[in-house]
């Protein structure tokens, strides 16, 4: 197990995590490492490019449907993708019913128990939104991933995120021993975005480890339901993806125990990068017709 | 007025009076509703045929009067088998009241245990605080030498990390860093008791062996000759060690067992309240990684710790709750094969004397049908017995039995011509076994207390064995492994056998010529 | 034995206040402060006992209390014997509570009552993830398969229930439209809310209030015909009987018992309450909801008695007398006078016997106020008492009407504490649960549980206790407690009280 590297894409949804996270992995794949997935999120969109398929059976339906999640078997759940990358999906419950954290849980402890984890290089979680419970903390107990890798962009609701996730390190990373890698930044084009994006990891404690261009190419290499790495492995954007997955394997114990800010201190930084207008004090609470009115 | 001073009438006699009986019949025709009598006796009368029975099996949420309990019951009762050791169960309070009270109403004893106490904040924060409070307090009010973690279905749902709690709660101070707090996940909806325990004795096992949750090195093994013994959840952990410890004795046997519980649920009334008392002492659990091999009396107690003590390269070996001749046979001569002691003469003997017991009785019980439920391993040890006294285990249930269990279950039917019409039956409950006893009839019942509301509706005779027994009291201080374990089971299903003829043959003038004097 | 009646009072205070400053030290300090406001000496003339109750109970303590689902499951609607109450969720909750609590009931278990069976819906890690009401559904409709004498269900919702948030009552409502009206009532009654049973009673009292009470159709034809002498019992169990022992005193008065709440209690009974003139409330503290609730709303006062030993039988009779005209006020004279002889043959028998004897009590509910009548009427002697989720209005009632001068008061007792109690003040009975009952009688103190009356009772009405006064003789004076030393080793005796 000594030498299983193993890492976590955390970030808000829909910044394009899972989209980063393939490539990325993919990358490594390349570069001759055994990859093993394991996608933790309620959609099971994590491992789409890799498996060119649009959702994998999840470990949780599958479990449902034979009766228990002691009744399945590891090749029953674990598919094989682009160069070998092993997929797996937790899956879990639609959405408003159930406890998509607890599936979280039991998906783990499933792979763990049945030899998931034998002959690879590299297991990589791929996890839902924001460490919004205990379950959805479980790859980043101790034993599990090492250092953890925010994706996130300039747009605010992605810094908050990003700053969120950090607290939920910080939580394990005195008992278990997990790292903040560092913050990949998928461009958004928004304003000042690399600013902001360096400015957040300094505030953090961490360093942005990459900064990923926006690239048309993407989205049609989506529409294959494929990385860029294999639809067009000679673009410029895979280039990108193997830099970033360069730094991310040279990266081992690099991580750092995040220092994660108020909401003032980061609604001042936006601020100090004109992100952010000033609150005019007076102006809150106030109607549409009163402001008006005021006018 | 029905009651005296004199001769005081309990709730058995009181209210069979008139004037309770009049009452209790008004209180009913009056207020209750009730429903038709016909009506009543019509749908009792249904519930016994083949139809409902169909419908009764084709149950698919709806779980009636299981025979199983919830993963923490199981940890807490591996965990007071250690030496000072205090369970300490994290989440809801309720349920180590509940915990206490069951293994009390069985033993006959004190169970201690504390809970963290999470409440509604705790749902929603995360129990950590709970933690750390209830770490330092039980320390330092009830002086344990190790506190034994385990959990509740709250704090697994809202996925609290065992791990590094205790690791916040160490750092905080709450008990020294160097102090043994082992710990397991028992999520109450997983698997049952018997799961509880093989997860709190793996992670206990694992803590002593495995470097302690990453604080100090992994322990290498020296190999040596002693031998592990595991007992499994077991409700006559106090008799069957204690008989076990003897076998040891007679074989010269060094031996380690490992949680055993039996001097905690058996302490004297002497004037002193024992809190602890006996168990695996920290070194021997620690030290038993050294040993030759480890022994599982109970294989589905045991499905995760034996992997893991294999896996630190020990020879291990699992039997199911081994009862009777050929059961202890082979549990013996493993013993043998593994240490190379010979069994000695006075064990041979011991086995003599309970196949002459057999043999003086088996007439009794010879082509008599059974039915069984239990835990999973104590059904595969009573189907074995019953099987070489050449009675029929007609239906045997486990509601915690899963199919590679009922696969074994067949196998030891196959292995004998009294097996071939039994059935095994696993996952179902005892709502599933009403229907059984009423659409395919056996002449015995074997099971735990809550076989005695069977037995009323049924009129099957109960055999009481089992966890829980809550009705009929010391059963557990005797021993139903070994030999003399094994003639112990043949006396109780003995003593119901000729109980039962008794009562059916003591009408006088009708039936009494049966009424026999010697039986 | 005992040690206090050599003391007086000022030193039986001392004492005590001595005790407590002692267990307090065993605590982290954070603890200590904490605890310290739970323990106290009853000082006369105080309206309460000076102690905090109904608060959260210390992490890692061992407490003595349960939880929410404890109290509205096991306590408040388990008795209900014509309906099916699903323990909804994992498998545990429904089988350490089954069948625990001697609810007594008459009827046919398995067709038309459903008390001692356990009815569960087995949580699995899937129902977990995937949420729990499609399966809460099927069971419902396979109770209807399979139970159809059932008269109605409930949902005693477990920990994860409220945790993944199912919405049981969608189902609840959605199957009983289903099924013509069915009465089926979901329970929120997670054991992780609140912070003892009590407030699983309250949530279960809310329940029957918003989901049996409301949806009774207001011109609906009673079943019976109404009599000024209609009164319902609320808050007796009938454990062992007790709601039967009593039922019949209230009757012989001449009153006629309309529902019993919830002790051999139906649905019928229930939805009838509504109709009483009067509703005798025994456990206040796990059913005075409910009576304020309908004193509120159909204006019937509601009146508390107690019916453990002759002296407050024969007061409450007559508390509750007054409330009728003067026939029943005579019917209740006429019930005093008809067992006196009884009581007097009861205690001629056993007082001698007991005379002088000292108790302590640590119990749930009304117990540890409402039994200490009983033991002075024995010439006993109650002195320390606390409650398991007792509230301050628990406290007051005691204080004013029950409790002597410095007796010993412990909240929410801890394992520790009461050991350490009762090692030091040497009662020579201890009444407490089931977790108590063997450690105490390892230490050679004589112990009744008084929860489940040791499997005894009825202890409640003039023939519980005739009972009651034979199971204290026989534990205080079971020559058991005379073996617990070995003779051998008598000699030590003096030399340890030397030391002491």
């Amino acid at each position: 197990m000594s030498s299983l590297r193993q890492i976590a894409f955390y970030g808000k949804g829909g910044i394009g995590k899972s989209t980063t996270s393939q490539n990325t992995l993919a990358a490594l794949a390349e570069m001759g490492h055994r990859i093993l997935i394991v996608g933790c999120d309620p959609k099971a969109d994590s491992t789409r490019l890799i498996l060119h398929a649009k959702a994998q059976d999840t470990i949780l339906s599958l479990a449902a449907n034979a009766g228990s999640v002691e009744d399945l078997e590891i090749e029953e759940v674990m598919k094989v993708g682009y160069r070998d990358i092993r997929c797996v999906e937790s899956g879990g419950p639609e959405p408003g019913v159930g406890c998509a954290g607890r599936g979280v849980i039991t998906s783990i402890n499933f792979l763990e128990e049945n030899g998931a984890y034998e002959d690879i290089d590299y297991v990589s979680y791929d996890v839902l939104g924001d460490v919004v419970c205990g379950g959805f903390a479980m790859p980043i107990r101790e034993n599990k991933a090492q250092e953890i890798y925010i994706v996130m962009s300039g747009e605010m609701m992605a810094m908050y995120a990003a700053n969120n996730i950090s607290k939920g390190i910080l939580k394990y990373a005195n008992s278990g021993g997990v790292r903040l890698g560092g913050l990949v930044c998928n461009e958004r084009q928004t304003d000042k975005e690399l600013e902001l994006a360096e400015a957040l990891a300094k505030k953090l404690g961490t360093t942005l480890i990459y900064f990923v261009p926006r690239d048309n190419i993407v989205q049609h290499a989506e529409l294959r339901r494929m990385t860029v790495l294999e639809y067009a492995p000679e673009s410029q954007q895979a280039t990108h993806y193997r830099n970033l997955a360069v730094k991310i394997h040279a990266n081992q114990g690099n991580g750092i125990i995040p220092t994660p800010i108020t909401m003032d201190e980061l609604e001042d930084m936006l601020m100090e990068h004109g992100i952010m207008k000033a609150v005019d004090e007076s102006q809150i609470g106030k109607t549409a017709a009163e402001l008006q009115a005021i006018a | 007025m029905p009651q005296s001073a004199e001769h005081v009438l309990d709730h058995f006699d009181l209210f069979r009076g008139p004037e309770y009986q009049q009452m209790l019949a008004n209180k009913k025709k009056m207020f209750e509703n009730p429903r038709d009598p016909a009506e009543v006796e019509r749908v009792r009368e249904w519930a016994k045929t083949p139809e409902y029975r169909e419908k009764n099996f084709a149950r698919e949420a709806l779980t009636v009067n299981p025979a199983k309990a919830c993963q923490p019951l199981g940890a807490v009762f591996a965990a007071v088998g250690f030496e000072q050791t205090i369970p300490f169960v994290h989440g809801s309070q309720g349920c180590v009241a509940y915990y206490r009270s069951h293994l009390s109403r069985h033993f006959k004893e004190p169970s201690s245990c504390v809970s963290s106490s999470m409440t509604e904040d705790a749902a929603v924060f995360g129990g950590l605080n709970n933690m750390i409070d209830g770490l330092a307090n039980t320390y330092n009010m009830y002086k344990p030498k190790m506190i034994a973690v385990s959990t509740t279905c709250m704090a697994e749902v809202i996925g609290d990390d065992l791990n590094a709690f205790i690791k916040t709660s160490k750092e905080k101070g709450s008990v020294p860093a160097e102090y043994d707090v082992p710990f397991a996940h028992t999520p109450a909806f997983v698997g049952s008791h018997v799961t509880g325990y093989d997860n709190a004795l793996k992670g206990i096992i694992e803590h002593f062996w495995d470097g302690k949750a990453g604080t100090t090195a992994k322990l290498e093994r020296t190999a040596n000759d002693k031998i592990n013994f595991i007992g499994g959840f077991d409700g006559y952990t106090v008799g069957n060690m204690r008989e076990v410890k003897r076998i040891f004795g007679l074989m010269g046997i060094d031996y380690t067992i490992l949680a055993d519980n039996s001097e905690v649920f058996d302490t004297p009334t002497d004037g002193e309240f024992r809190m602890y008392d006996g168990g695996t002492t920290l070194e021997e659990a620690a030290d038993a990684i050294n040993a030759k091999a480890t022994i599982s009396m109970q294989e589905y107690c045991t499905e995760k710790t034996l992997p893991l003590i294999a896996a630190h390269g020990q020879e291990v070996a699992a039997f199911n709750h081994p009862i009777g001749v050929s059961a202890t046979d082979k549990f013996l001569m493993t013993l043998s094969r593994i240490t190379g002691k010979p069994i000695p003469e006075e064990l041979a003997r011991e086995r003599g004397r309970l196949v002459d017991a057999v043999a003086d009785s088996s007439a009794h019980i010879h082509g008599k049908k059974f039915a069984i439920y239990g835990d999973p391993d104590l059904c595969l040890g009573l189907a074995g017995f019953l099987l070489e006294l050449g009675a029929e285990p007609t239906h045997v249930l486990a509601t915690n039995g899963s199919k590679a269990w009922a696969a074994k279950v067949q196998e030891l039917f196959d292995s004998s011509p009294f097996g071939q019409n039994c059935h095994v039956y696993p996952g179902k409950d005892l709502w599933h076994m009403r229907s059984l006893l009423f659409t395919e009839p056996v002449d015995f019942l074997i099971g735990n207390t809550y076989g005695k509301y069977l037995e009323r509706d049924t009129g099957t005779p109960l055999i009481r064995i089992g966890f829980p027994i809550f009705d009929r009291h010391h059963h557990h201080r005797y021993p139903v492994w070994g030999y003399q374990g094994g003639l112990n089971v043949l006396v109780w299903i003995l003593d119901r056998i000729f109980e039962s003829i008794d009562a059916t043959t003591n009408v006088p003038a009708k039936s009494d010529y049966s009424f026999d004097i010697i039986r | 034995m005992s040690v206090s009646p050599t003391l007086s009072v000022a030193e039986i205070k001392d004492r005590n206040k001595a005790l407590i400053e002692e267990v307090l030290k065993v605590y982290p300090e954070k603890t200590a402060k904490r605890r310290a406001k739970h323990l106290n000496v009853h000082q006369e003339g105080k309206p309460d006992c000076g102690v905090k109750s109904n608060i959260k109970s210390i992490p890692g303590v061992m407490t003595i209390r349960g939880c929410a689902y404890a109290g509205s499951k096991g306590v408040v609607w388990g008795p209900i014997k014509d309906m099916i109450h699903i323990s909804h969720g994992p498998v545990g909750c429904g089988q350490y509570s089954w069948a625990a609590r001697r609810n007594y009931y008459i009827g046919t278990t398995g067709i038309d009552t459903f008390v001692t069976m356990q009815f569960t819906s087995d949580f699995q890690e899937k129902d977990i993830v995937f949420g729990g009401d499609k399966k809460l559904a099927k069971i419902m409709d396979e109770i209807q398969e399979l139970f159809p004498l059932n008269n109605g269900i409930t949902v005693q919702s477990e920990c994860p229930i409220g945790l993944i948030g199912d919405d049981i009552e969608a189902v609840s409502k959605a199957k009983s439209k289903e099924y013509d009206g069915k009465t089926i009532v979901p329970v929120r009654c997670e054991g992780f809310r609140g912070v003892s049973q009590s407030l699983g009673h309250h949530i279960a009292n809310d329940a029957i209030r918003d989901w049996v009470f409301d949806k009774i159709a207001p011109d609906a034809a009673p079943r019976f015909e109404p009599t000024p002498y209609d009164v319902a019992i609320i808050g007796d169990y009938n454990i062992g009987g007790d709601a039967w022992s009593s039922r019949i005193l209230l009757e012989e008065m001449g009153l006629r018992v309309i529902a019993q709440w919830s002790g051999d209690g139906s649905l019928a009974e229930l939805e009838a309450t509504p109709k009483a003139k009067l509703n005798v409330l025994h456990c206040y503290r796990s059913m005075n909801y409910i009576s304020r609730h309908m004193e509120e709303k159909y204006g019937i006062p509601w009146c508390e008695y107690n019916f453990f030993g002759p002296s407050k039988i024969a007061e409450s009779l007559r508390k509750i007398a007054s409330y009728f005209d003067d026939k029943i006020k005579e019917g209740a004279e006429q019930v005093i006078a008809k067992y006196q002889p009884l009581m007097d043959a009861v205690i001629a028998k056993y007082r001698p016997r007991l005379e002088g004897k000292t108790v302590m009590l640590f119990v749930g509910g009304l117990r540890p106020r409402h039994v200490i009548g009983a033991y002075e009427d024995l010439g006993m002697e109650v002195v320390g008492t606390g409650y398991e989720f007792g509230h301050n209005d628990d406290y007051q009632r005691t204080a004013q009407h029950y409790v002597k001068d410095g007796t010993l008061i412990y909240d929410d007792v801890t394992g520790y504490e009461f050991e350490k109690f009762v090692e030091k003040i040497q009662p020579d009975l201890v009444g407490s649960g089931i977790k108590e009952k063997y450690v105490f009688q390892k230490m050679g103190v004589p112990f009744r549980q008084m929860h489940s009356w040791d499997y005894s009772g009825p202890y409640h009405g003039y023939d519980g206790f005739a009972i009651f006064a034979r199971d204290m003789d026989m534990a205080i004076n079971s020559p058991v407690w005379k073996m617990t030393k070995a003779p051998w080793k008598t000699e030590e005796l003096p030399l340890l009280q030397a030391a002491e």
